[in-house]
């Protein structure tokens, strides 16, 4: 028997970018630098940083959502939007007993295949 | 640049339709609208037709939606294109008319703007419509409109003291108006007790994406309208039995796709830069409009949406909405067809049902206890994706 989920198993991880040239950094990945307008090469990526964005956030912005679309077998989903320490932004999942706009929380990437298709990764934001 | 007008209007009524065939719904709008021109008969004299739709391929597996409206209306060779900009698909099929009406291309345009989101179940249609978010950065997560909906409305609410029952006294005025709508999908007045202050409150109006319940959320809907537009200034405009509602202002601006990347993610600038575009385009400001359709897919939406194109002072426009200055009777009557609430949102045709509504309004033809006095300027806006594709109208009775 082959178990093919042990092959190529790599933790889940989310990009931001860095422009070489100028040092902007960006989440999610841009075409184009907003400050040197720096092209991206999708491909090789050439030119440009990446970097695990993780770690320490602050919460801007969540909600408790009831009606989830098809395939997420839940009553409902914690969503939030944080800044990191380095200023970028991101939207992801909350999972946190009391949210409360503000709070520091601690940004985490799980794979999600809830959703149709090949598995994603997702962000969870959680409490320290 | 030649002036445009709408000589024709035509809607269907909202609701579910989903037996139906998406081009039938539209060729129904847009045959209406031939009606009221007093054209149909010559209806291949057309030069254009413009589709605005946002996801035929999703909803219905179909696409080339516009051949297949040509078809069925018998009007081959008239050419047909289609317009897509999410569920501002609508106002941008308008706009597109517009400029080839004022290119010179074109001297006569149907525009029909349609949507049939109901042959899907209600989870699958949510779905869907998400896919207009960032692929990775917001759908991957599992988020969707309703989840930005509701996490706008938290940042609202804890910055300028909005309360959840503001939000139910949009819903209140809005069904009083959608209730009078022939067109409305839900034609029924809400009460305030039933919907917020009474024991039964939170069951009847349970929560969609908190702070957000069902009655700041608008319905899943089927429908189409259709509009056709004239160059006022061709001899050609003397063909059409009904005056016709100049359009003074048409614009539309750009946002970033990912809400986070907003500076201020409680600032909607596709909606201000569309407005101010279409002010400066009428040579109007805010306090020339007559009555507004503001795109209250989310009912915290009419209220942002009222501050941006400067009705109203940023975080005051809830403050109005309880004096009652935005209801039918009031100073600036706001969504007088029911709004996306109460009239229904089938996303594509949304822009053009809020112009079907400004040219109602004009004329004096809405139904009694819903029509604005004497009305001289009315302003739409059409919202697509989270506010980053957005639509300004202003519809002039000159
Ligand atoms: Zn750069």
């Amino acid at each position: 028997m082959i178990d093919f989920s042990m092959y190529d198993f790599k933790e889940p991880k989310i990009k931001a970018y860095k422009c070489e040239k100028c040092g902007t950094v960006y989440y999610p990945a841009p075409m184009i630098c907003k400050e040197c307008h720096s092209r991206r090469d999708p491909v090789t990526d050439k030119h440009w940083e990446t970097f695990d964005l993780e770690g320490p956030c602050e919460l801007l912005a969540w909600t408790r959502l009831w009606n989830l679309p098809e395939g997420y077998n839940r009553k409902f989903l914690l969503f939030g939007i944080v800044q990191f320490e380095n200023g970028l932004r991101a939207s992801g999942r909350l999972e946190v007993e009391k949210p409360a706009t503000g709070m520091r929380l601690v940004a985490t990437v799980e794979e999600s295949d809830e959703r149709p298709g090949k598995p994603v990764h997702v962000f969870v934001f959680k409490q320290d | 640049m030649s002036r445009v007008g709408v000589v024709g209007i035509g809607h269907t009524k909202f609701g579910n339709l989903s037996q139906y065939d998406l081009g039938d719904v539209m060729a129904y709008a847009a045959t209406d609208a031939l009606k009221d021109a007093g054209f149909l008969e010559r209806r291949k004299e057309i030069d254009q037709v413009i589709v605005g739709n946002m996801a035929s391929g999703l909803f219905c597996h179909q696409s080339a939606v516009a051949s297949s409206v040509i078809s069925k209306m018998d009007m081959e060779p008239v050419p047909a294109e289609l317009v897509e900009n999410g569920p501002a698909s609508g106002a941008s099929a308008i706009k597109i008319g517009y400029m080839a009406v004022a290119s010179g291309m074109a001297d006569i345009v149907l525009v029909i703007g349609g949507e049939v989101m109901r042959k899907v179940t209600g989870w699958t249609g949510t779905e869907y419509v998400a896919t207009m978010l960032h692929p990775e950065a917001e759908y991957d997560m599992g988020l969707t409109l309703p989840g930005f909906g509701g996490m706008f409305t938290r940042m609202y609410m804890e910055k300028y003291g909005l309360t959840e029952r503001d939000l139910a006294l949009l819903a209140v005025k809005n069904h009083a108006n959608g209730a009078k709508n022939k067109y409305a999908h839900i034609q029924a007045e809400c009460t305030i007790e039933a919907i917020a202050d009474g024991p039964e409150a939170n069951v009847v109006n349970t929560y969609v994406a908190e702070p957000l319940r069902m009655y700041s959320t608008c319905p899943v809907s089927d429908g189409a309208a259709a509009l056709l537009l004239v160059n006022m200034d061709s001899p050609k405009a003397k063909l059409f039995s009904k005056k016709p509602v100049r359009i003074a202002g048409i614009a539309s601006a750009t946002d970033t796709h990912c809400v986070h990347n907003r500076k201020d993610p409680l600032k909607l600038e596709a909606v201000r830069i569309a407005a101010e575009k279409a002010y400066a385009m009428a040579g109007l400001s805010p306090k020339d409009i007559s009555f507004a359709e503001l795109h209250d897919a989310f009912s915290i939406l009419e209220l942002a949406i009222s501050e941006e194109v400067g009705f109203f002072e940023r975080g005051k426009s809830f403050l109005a909405v309880r004096k009652g200055e935005t209801a039918i009777d009031g100073r600036l009557p706001i969504n007088t067809s029911g709004g996306l609430k109460s009239k229904g949102h089938p996303v594509g045709a949304t822009g053009t049902s809020q112009a079907v509504e400004l040219v109602r309004q004009l004329r004096g033809e809405a139904e009694l206890g819903r029509q604005v006095t004497d009305p001289k300027y009315g302003m739409a806006v059409n919202f697509g994706g989270f506010g980053n594709n957005v639509v300004a109208m202003i519809f002039a009775k000159d």
